[in-house]
C-alpha cells in the first residue's frame, strides 16, 4: 500500500523568479522525511509541486513508480495535512473526516464506519457532529489527520502542521503523529522551519535553503558530520575557524589558526585534511580556559552570558568573533584575557571556502 | 485616560442628525397612517381593498423577484470567473464592473431608451436583419423594466460576490482537491454551501433596491408599469394624498425591514466561518 | 483559486461585460450625434449638444446645486461620521451595540421614504428652507458610507501606535489628526468618493426637496427627458459620467493612490 516517492531534478519558477534549483530527492517506502529550513527557502514550494498545486518546469515526480508529474491535483491521492488544517467549515467533524472517501464513491454506510473509527485513533469520536468552529487549534490539527490519513494514502504531507499550536502541545503532537505514522507505515514528507520538530520524528532531514537541499541524512549525522558551512550553522556550530596545516605526521597534522594558536587533529577521526581547512565547533565545542599552558586560541572575553549548564562568553580573537562556554565553577569577567580549546570531539573539519565569513 | 463618555460625545452629531431628521421623520410618516379618521388601520385597508393598489404591489414584487434572480445568476457566474483572473487582470475586471455604478442611476436607465425605443438600436437591428416589418413596441413593459433593472444591480451582485468568493481560503480548497474532489465537485461541495450566505445578502441588496426604486420605473415603465416607488411619487405630488403616499411608504419600509432582517438572520445561521 | 474556468463560463462572463459596458458606450456615442434625435450609432459627429447644455438654465443652475450639495453633504458626513467611526472602534466598550446599526439606518430605510418624509416634517412641517432639507437628506444618504468605510479603515488600525504618540507626550486630540487620520487616509479617500458619487448621481431622496430655483441634475435630466428627448440628454449624462470620473481622479492624484477594495 505505502510507496516510495522519487523526484528528479525538479526546476519550479515562480513567474520569472526560479525557486528550484535541479531538486532530487528520494524517500523510501515507509520513510519520514522532513523538510527543513528558513521561510523562503523552498521546501513549501516542493511540497505544492508534490500535491500537484503547482507546475515543474523541469523533472519528474513519481510515486511507487506512476508519473505525477502532469497529473491533476485530484487525482493524485495524496494525503496533506495544512498548517491552518483546511477543515470544511461548513461540514461537521464527521462530514469532514468523510469527504475523501465520499469523492472515491464510498457508500455511506462504510465511509461513516470508517470515519468513526478514524476519529476514535485520534480520540475525537465525541466530537463528530460538530463544527469545526467549535474546536481548539490541537482538536483541529486531530480532524485534519484523521481526514488525510482515513483515505488510506501511499503518501502523506505535513505543511508545517504544528506552528499554530503552543509550545507543549506542539511536542505532544508531534510524537503523536509520529507514532500514528509508524503503525500505518505510510510514506511521509514533513514540511517545518522547527530544528528540534524535524530531528525528533524523522528518519532523515533534507536542510534546505535557497531552492537547494544542502545536505539530506539522518538527524544524528546532520547533528555531528555537517557537510558544509550552512548546514554547520544551521545546527549550532556557530564557530568557524579558518585553519593552515603547518605540519604532517602520518595521519596526525598540526593546523594553526590565525594569531598563531595550533591544534593537532587526527585524520583517522576527522578523514583526510587539506591544507586549508574551517574547523567547526559548537560553543559546548571551545572551551575557555583562564588556567596556565600555550595551547587555544588567544581572546578578550566579552559579554558573558548564563546558560544553566555553563557561561557563554562572547570573545574576540585574531580568528574572529567566537563563542565558547565555560566551566560554572571559574566565572570570569568581560574584558579579561582566555585561551579557547577546541574539544576534538565536537569538532568538524569543513572544506576552506565555505568557511570563509 | 479613558473619560467615560468620550465615545458618546464623538458620536453623538451623527446620532443626533439620523434620529432627528431620519427616525423622528419616517415614524411620523408611518404614524400618520394610524391617525386618519375613517380609523385605525383605514388606510391599509383602503390600499388591499384597491385592484389597482394591489396590482401595483403585486407588479413590484415580481419585477424585484426577476430582477434579484436575474442578476444573481449572472452576477455569480461573472464573479466565479472574476475571482480566479490572474492579478492584474482581475483589477481590470472589477474596475469595468466598478465603473456602472458610478455613472449614477438616470444614465444607466436611460441608455435603456436608446436601446429600446422605436427607433432604437434593437429595433434597429432586427428590422435591418429582416426579422420583422414593424419596429416592436418594447418599452413601458414589464420587460423593459426588469432589462434596466438587471442592468442596473448586476455589478453590484458581482463585486458583492467576488468579496465573498475570495473569503474562501484558498487552502480549502486545495485540501478538497488533495482528497480527490474535481474542481466541479469542489465547487458543488465546497464553494457553493460557503457562498451562500453571501448569496443571500446580495440577494437582499438587491431585491430592496429595485422594490424602492424610482428613476428606472419612470423612464422605461412610465404609468403603464406603476410600481410602488413611482405610485408614491404619484399620490405625493400628483394627487395630494398624503395619507394615501405615507401608506405606500409604510409597506414599503415594512417589507424592505422584514426582507432584510429575516435573510440576515438566515444568512448568519448559515453561515459557518461567523463565530 | 487554483485552476481556470471552463470556456463556457468565461464566454458568459464576457457578455456579461459586454452587457455591462455597452450602454454606456451607446450614451456616450448618442451624446456625439450631430442628429436632433438620439440616435446610435451617432450619424455626424458634434459637441453641439454638449454646448447646448450650458444655453439651457435649469441645467446650469442644477449643475451648481448638485455639485454644492455633493461637496456639503460628503464633507458634513466626514465630519460627524470619522469621530463617529472612531468612537465606535476606539471606545467600544462605551457604547451599545446597536448603535452601529443607527449609521447604517439610511440605507436601511426606503431612499424615497427618507425623501417624502424630510418633505413633510422638516421642509413643510418645520418649514425648513429646501435648501437646507436637501442637504440634510443628502448627508443622511452618505452617512453610512462613511462610517462604514472608515470604520473599517480603521479596524486594521494598529491602535497601539496612538498609544506610542501619547506616551511620548503628544496630547490625544493632536495624536488624532497628525497619527490616526493619515494612516487611515485610504478609507477616508474611499469614504469622500463614494459619498460624492452617490450624492451627485440621487434621485430617489431628492425626489421630493425640489424647489423653485433648487434642483439636482438628475431630477432635471429625468424631467428634460419626458419632455425633450433630445441628444443633450445624453451629452448631459456624459458629463454626469465625467464628473465623476474627474472627482475621483482628483483626489486620488491629490490625497494619494487609494486601492479598489471597500
Amino acid at each position: 500500500m505505502t510507496q516510495a516517492l522519487d523526484i528528479d531534478h525538479l526546476t519550479a519558477h515562480y513567474g520569472s523568479t526560479k525557486v528550484l534549483e535541479d531538486l532530487s530527492l528520494s524517500v523510501g517506502a515507509g520513510e519520514l522525511v522532513s523538510l527543513l529550513g528558513a521561510s523562503g527557502c523552498g521546501k513549501t514550494t516542493t511540497l505544492r509541486l508534490i500535491a500537484g498545486f503547482l507546475e515543474p518546469t523541469e523533472g519528474t515526480i513519481r510515486l511507487g513508480g506512476r508519473d505525477l508529474t502532469r497529473l491533476p491535483a485530484h487525482k493524485r491521492d495524496i494525503g496533506l495535512v495544512f498548517q491552518n488544517y483546511a477543515l470544511f467549515p461548513h461540514l461537521s467533524v464527521m462530514d469532514n473526516v468523510a469527504f475523501g472517501l465520499r469523492q472515491r464513491g464510498v457508500a455511506y454506510a462504510e465511509r461513516e464506519t470508517r470515519a468513526k473509527a478514524m476519529l476514535d485513533r485520534v480520540g475525537l469520536s465525541p466530537l463528530a457532529d460538530r463544527l469545526p468552529g467549535a474546536l481548539s487549534g490541537g482538536q483541529k490539527q486531530r480532524v485534519a489527520l484523521a481526514r488525510a490519513l482515513v483515505i488510506e494514502p501511499p503518501l502523506l504531507m505535513f505543511d508545517e502542521p504544528l506552528s499554530n499550536l503552543d509550545a507543549k502541545l506542539r511536542v505532544d503532537m508531534r510524537v503523536e503523529i509520529r507514532q500514528l505514522q509508524r503503525a500505518n507505515g505510510t510514506t511521509s514528507v514533513y514540511v517545518t522551519h522547527d530544528q528540534e520538530e524535524a530531528f525528533s520524528i524523522s528518519d532523515r532531514v533534507a536542510i534546505m535553503n535557497a531552492g537547494r537541499i544542502m545536505q539530506l541524512d539522518t538527524p544524528e549525522v546532520l547533528y555531528q558530520r555537517p557537510a558544509n558551512a550552512f548546514v554547520a550553522r544551521f545546527v549550532g556550530f556557530e564557530n568557524l575557524i579558518p585553519m593552515r596545516v603547518v605540519s604532517r605526521d602520518g595521519e596526525m597534522v598540526t593546523a594553526e589558526a590565525a594569531g598563531g594558536a595550533r591544534l593537532s587533529l587526527s585524520q583517522e577521526r576527522f578523514g583526510a585534511i587539506p591544507d586549508a581547512f574551517t574547523l567547526a565547533t559548537r560553543p559546548d565545542g571551545l572551551a575557555v580556559t583562564s588556567g596556565p599552558g600555550a595551547d587555544g586560541i588567544p581572546a578578550t572575553l566579552g559579554l558573558r552570558t548564563y546558560l544553566g549548564r555553563a557561561y557563554q562568553y562572547q570573545c574576540e580573537t585574531a580568528a574572529g568573533h567566537l563563542v565558547a562556554n565555560g566551566a560554572l565553577s571559574t566565572p570570569l569577567e568581560p574584558g579579561g584575557t582566555a585561551r579557547l580549546v577546541p574539544v576534538p570531539d565536537q569538532c568538524c573539519v569543513l572544506a576552506a571556502e565555505d568557511g570563509t565569513r | 485616560m479613558l473619560k467615560r463618555y468620550t465615545g458618546w460625545t464623538l458620536a453623538l452629531p451623527a446620532t443626533l442628525l439620523v434620529t432627528l431628521f431620519l427616525v423622528l421623520p419616517v415614524a411620523a410618516t408611518i404614524a400618520t397612517t394610524f391617525a386618519d379618521a375613517k380609523g385605525v388601520l383605514a388606510p391599509y385597508l383602503a390600499f388591499f381593498a384597491s385592484g389597482f393598489r394591489r396590482t401595483v404591489l403585486w407588479r413590484t414584487l415580481e419585477i424585484s423577484l426577476a430582477t434579484t434572480a436575474i442578476s444573481l445568476v449572472l452576477g455569480f457566474l461573472t464573479a466565479y470567473v472574476v475571482a480566479r483572473a490572474p492579478g492584474r487582470m482581475k483589477s481590470v475586471l472589477i474596475i469595468a464592473a466598478v465603473f456602472p455604478l458610478l455613472t449614477g442611476v438616470v444614465v444607466r436607465s436611460f441608455a435603456w431608451l436608446i436601446i429600446l425605443g422605436k427607433n432604437g438600436i434593437l429595433n434597429n437591428v432586427l428590422v435591418g436583419i429582416g426579422v420583422t416589418d414593424e419596429p416592436f413596441s418594447m418599452l413601458y413593459t414589464q420587460g423593459s423594466v426588469i432589462v434596466a433593472m438587471v442592468y442596473l444591480f448586476t455589478p453590484l451582485m458581482i463585486l458583492t460576490l467576488v468579496g465573498v468568493l475570495e473569503n474562501i481560503p484558498e487552502d480549502v480548497l486545495q485540501a478538497s482537491a488533495s482528497l480527490g474532489a474535481s474542481p466541479s465537485a469542489t465547487f458543488r461541495q465546497v464553494v457553493f454551501p460557503l457562498a451562500v450566505p453571501g448569496l443571500i445578502v446580495g440577494a437582499v441588496l438587491v431585491f430592496t433596491g429595485s422594490f424602492t426604486s424610482y428613476a428606472t420605473p419612470q423612464l422605461l415603465g412610465g404609468e403603464r408599469q406603476m410600481m410602488m416607488g413611482t405610485f408614491l411619487y404619484q399620490r405625493a405630488m400628483v394627487n395630494f394624498d398624503w395619507v394615501g403616499a405615507s401608506t405606500i411608504a409604510a409597506i414599503m419600509v415594512v417589507i424592505t425591514v422584514a426582507v432584510v432582517l429575516a435573510m440576515t438572520r438566515i444568512a448568519k445561521r448559515l453561515n459557518p466561518m461567523t463565530t | 483559486m487554483t485552476t481556470r474556468p471552463s470556456p463556457a463560463l468565461i464566454a458568459i462572463a464576457a457578455l456579461v461585460y459586454v452587457f455591462l459596458v455597452g450602454p454606456l458606450v451607446i450614451v456616450i456615442g448618442a451624446s456625439l450625434s450631430d442628429t436632433t434625435y438620439l440616435t446610435f450609432p451617432p450619424q455626424g459627429l458634434s459637441l453641439r449638444w454638449f454646448e447646448n447644455i450650458f444655453e439651457i438654465t435649469a441645467f446650469r443652475r442644477t449643475i451648481v446645486t448638485s455639485l454644492q450639495i455633493a461637496f456639503l453633504s460628503t464633507g458634513l458626513a466626514l465630519l460627524i461620521g470619522i469621530p463617529a467611526a472612531y468612537a465606535l472602534n476606539r471606545y467600544r466598550i462605551q457604547l451599545p451595540s446597536w448603535l452601529s446599526t443607527v449609521f447604517v439606518l439610511p440605507i436601511l430605510v426606503p431612499e424615497i421614504v427618507l425623501g417624502f418624509s424630510l418633505l413633510k416634517s422638516v421642509a413643510v412641517g418645520a418649514s425648513f428652507p429646501i435648501f437646507v432639507s436637501l442637504l440634510i437628506g443628502h448627508t443622511l444618504l452618505v452617512l453610512p458610507y462613511c462610517v462604514r468605510v472608515i470604520s473599517a479603515s480603521l479596524a486594521s488600525f494598529d491602535f497601539s501606535i496612538e498609544e506610542a504618540a501619547i506616551s511620548l507626550g503628544s496630547p490625544p486630540a493632536k495624536t488624532f489628526f497628525t497619527i490616526v487620520l493619515p494612516n487611515v487616509r485610504a478609507g477616508v479617500i474611499a469614504a469622500f468618493i463614494l459619498a460624492f458619487i452617490t450624492s451627485i448621481n440621487d434621485v430617489s431622496t431628492s425626489l421630493f426637496l425640489t424647489g423653485p430655483g433648487i434642483s439636482t441634475l438628475p431630477i432635471q435630466i429625468l424631467a428634460h427627458v419626458e419632455q425633450f428627448f433630445d441628444p443633450t440628454i445624453a451629452s448631459v449624462s456624459v458629463l454626469l459620467m465625467f464628473l465623476t470620473v474627474a472627482v475621483m481622479a482628483i483626489v486620488e492624484r491629490t490625497l494619494g493612490l487609494t486601492f479598489l477594495a471597500k
